[in-house]
């Protein structure tokens, strides 16, 4: 019985592992798999032969890279503004006291609370209105509008941990209060800083929905929208080459992740307990 | 020169009233403690004179110039926070280095004068280690450091060893008692510890409910208290105030008279409520003639025994006696005071004193034997 009971949550554990991580590892296989092993019954789990013709394909003759420069551009556009504003506005929630300070935080959650699809109508309005429909940089100020929201209460409970004296004690050696910001709070609050980046550079690489409403020509769609309308038709699905759209869409994500997978959970768990 | 000078100054937060009129002036190279309880509005006072914050009106001003409007790097002040605030991601000689960066020194004029300021604190070994990596009490002189190392004309220090345990709080008393004697630097000393105050500082500034109620030499505090606040403030255990009437020669407390030599208080006094003041040394236990009292509690801490005393309207007292000396809890005993020890004060809530401050009160002995 004891030496079951380890056994037993091992396997329930690596099943649930198997379980979510299955999409992924057929993800892979197939984007490695000729085209003629594709769709055979019964299906081969291991590709009997591996090709890199669709990553080719992809490259050479899709708009794919085309699709990840504006991705690329608009995930690290959105997170440097997110995290300028961000910091900048939760300093001044946290350090600062006038009228109406919690107000004026409790509203900006509020505006986190509301789904996006409310949002994406009045959005596509002004952004007609200010001559800026169809451009990267209305996608820039959309996706900036939904992360900022977040990265302000996340930051907010960073800045809050970071003792007032510090700062004072700066002022009083001489510092200005930009430069008090740099030298002393500026370190403090890096681990804040680069978990909030990381969380909107995902939310922004992934988002689908405003892309998709605010953004219909090839030239400035980002890869989320592009891939979608390049590889899905009515009459047919290129699955061997979405998947590795797919694959290589994950990349950069998993790259950044990893290094900086420590950061990231320390902020969830910062904004989980305080924010 | 570095006289500090505060003029007229009110501080409020909003409807909140933290300082109310503070004239306060502390002479160049003098050490001044601010004592007080918490929300006395002493903090509020370093952080006022640091420029962390800023008074509502009147001035402040350092040497001859206002500093009202200066940045508080601009004063030529240095600050130990009670936190120490040391920056977490720099080295003990980064720490010690910033206010000489932030000053433009560079090279070799900042590393010596690191060097300077970590040699006389004991700090050579430590100047690569990190905040986190020191004890509490190495941290502290950390803080000193950063202090020192650029020469400003004042001190400000707020609770600084109060993070510290009773032995290390003890030797850093006579460390920093040392320092100013060897600096002569003015020093602002804020604290809730009347020890630490009376020990250390040439004048006390008393403070309470946003008002200085006493400011003072601790001899004077001690022996001559201005209010019935400062009374019950300073000692341990404080003076003991006993209300009752003055009627004539007397002081009558539950029917029972104490005389009092009228010549020893001021003019204005009249027959009427007052309380008497007595410093818990300055009576004497015996049996006979005296103000009855019951013995409820006895002390005993070694090198004296504190002894609590009920009196005949309930109200209890104590007495400091010599710890050899035994007393039985519901022992009835007679109280005798010591003439020239006895302070008068008005009968109201914080009520002045009304000695004349000529009486002999001042040669009263911190304790008697």
């Amino acid at each position: 019985m004891k030496l079951l009971r380890p056994v037993l949550l091992n396997v329930i554990t690596w099943a649930l592992v198997l379980l979510i991580s299955f999409p992924l590892i057929w993800m892979i296989v197939t984007s490695i798999k000729p085209q003629t092993e594709l769709f055979r019954i019964p299906p081969t789990w291991l590709p009997e032969t591996v090709t890199f013709e669709h990553y080719w394909r992809l490259l050479s003759e899709t708009s794919f890279l085309l699709y990840f420069r504006n991705s690329v551009v608009l995930a690290t556009t959105t997170t440097l503004f997110v995290v300028a504003l961000g910091t900048l506005g939760a300093y001044s929630l946290v350090r600062f006291t006038y009228r109406g300070r919690e107000t004026l935080a409790m509203l900006v959650l509020f505006t986190y609370l509301l789904p996006s699809v409310v949002l994406i109508i009045p959005l596509y309005l002004m952004m007609v209105s200010l001559g800026l429909s169809n451009t990267l940089f209305s996608l820039i100020l959309a996706h900036t509008t939904f992360a900022l929201p977040y990265a302000l209460w996340l930051l907010r409970s960073f800045m809050e941990g970071i003792p007032e004296d510090l700062e004072n004690a700066a002022l009083v050696d001489g510092a200005s209060r930009m430069g008090a910001f740099r030298d002393v709070i500026f370190p403090q609050l890096l681990p804040g800083i680069i978990s909030t980046a990381l969380f909107t550079f995902i939310l922004s690489w992934n988002e689908y929905l405003y892309a998709l409403v605010l953004v219909n020509s090839e030239a400035v769609a980002p890869l989320t929208t592009g891939v979608m309308s390049m590889l899905i038709s009515a009459f047919n699905i290129e699955w061997s080459l979405l998947m590795a759209a797919s694959v290589m869409m994950s990349i950069p994500l998993i790259v950044v992740f990893a290094f900086l997978q420590s950061y990231l959970t320390s902020g969830f768990g910062a904004g989980g307990v305080k924010g | 020169m570095a006289n500090v000078t505060f003029r007229n100054v009110h501080k409020a937060f909003g409807t909140y009233v933290a300082l109310e009129n503070l004239d306060l002036d502390i002479r160049d190279g003098e050490f001044v403690a601010l004592l007080g309880p918490s929300g006395c509005g002493k903090s509020t006072t370093l952080r006022m004179l640091a420029g962390l914050d800023f008074p509502t009106r009147g001035e402040i001003l350092i040497g001859d110039r206002v500093v009202n409007d200066l940045a508080p790097g601009k004063r030529d002040i240095a600050m130990v926070f009670q936190s120490y605030a040391l920056y977490p991601h720099m080295t003990v000689g980064e720490n010690i280095g910033y206010p000489l960066k932030k000053r433009g020194i560079k090279g070799r004029a900042r590393e010596e004068a690191v060097q300077k300021a970590a040699a006389l604190l004991q700090l050579e070994p430590l100047l690569d280690r990190k905040p986190k990596q020191l004890s509490g009490g190495q941290q502290q002189r950390v803080a000193l450091g950063r202090a020192l190392v650029r020469e400003p004309q004042v001190f400000l220090l707020d609770e600084p060893l109060s993070n510290l345990d009773a032995k290390l709080r003890s030797y850093m008393r006579a460390e920093l008692i040392e320092l100013h004697r060897r600096l002569g630097k003015t020093m602002v000393y804020v604290t809730h510890d009347q020890l630490e105050a009376m020990t250390m500082a040439s004048r006390i500034a008393v403070m309470h409910a946003g008002l200085v109620q006493q400011f003072d030499t601790p001899d004077a505090i001690y022996n001559r208290p201005a209010n019935r606040f400062v009374a019950g403030f300073i000692g341990t255990p404080p003076m003991n105030q006993i209300e009752g009437a003055v009627d004539g020669g007397d002081f009558v407390v539950a029917g029972h008279r104490i005389p009092i030599d009228r010549t020893a208080f001021v003019d204005s006094l009249r027959d009427g409520p007052a309380v008497l003041g007595v410093r818990p040394e300055a009576i004497t236990i015996a049996t006979g003639e005296g103000l009855p009292a019951t013995v409820r509690l006895a002390e005993n801490t070694g090198h004296e025994t504190i002894v609590t005393l009920e009196l005949p309207d309930h109200s209890r007292i104590a007495a400091r006696v010599e710890a050899a000396r035994r007393l039985d809890v519901g022992h009835n005993v007679a109280l005798r005071f010591d003439p020239a020890a006895i302070h008068l004060f008005e009968a109201t809530e914080n009520g002045a004193r009304l000695n004349r401050d000529e009486t002999p009160a001042s040669v009263i002995p911190m304790r008697s034997k």
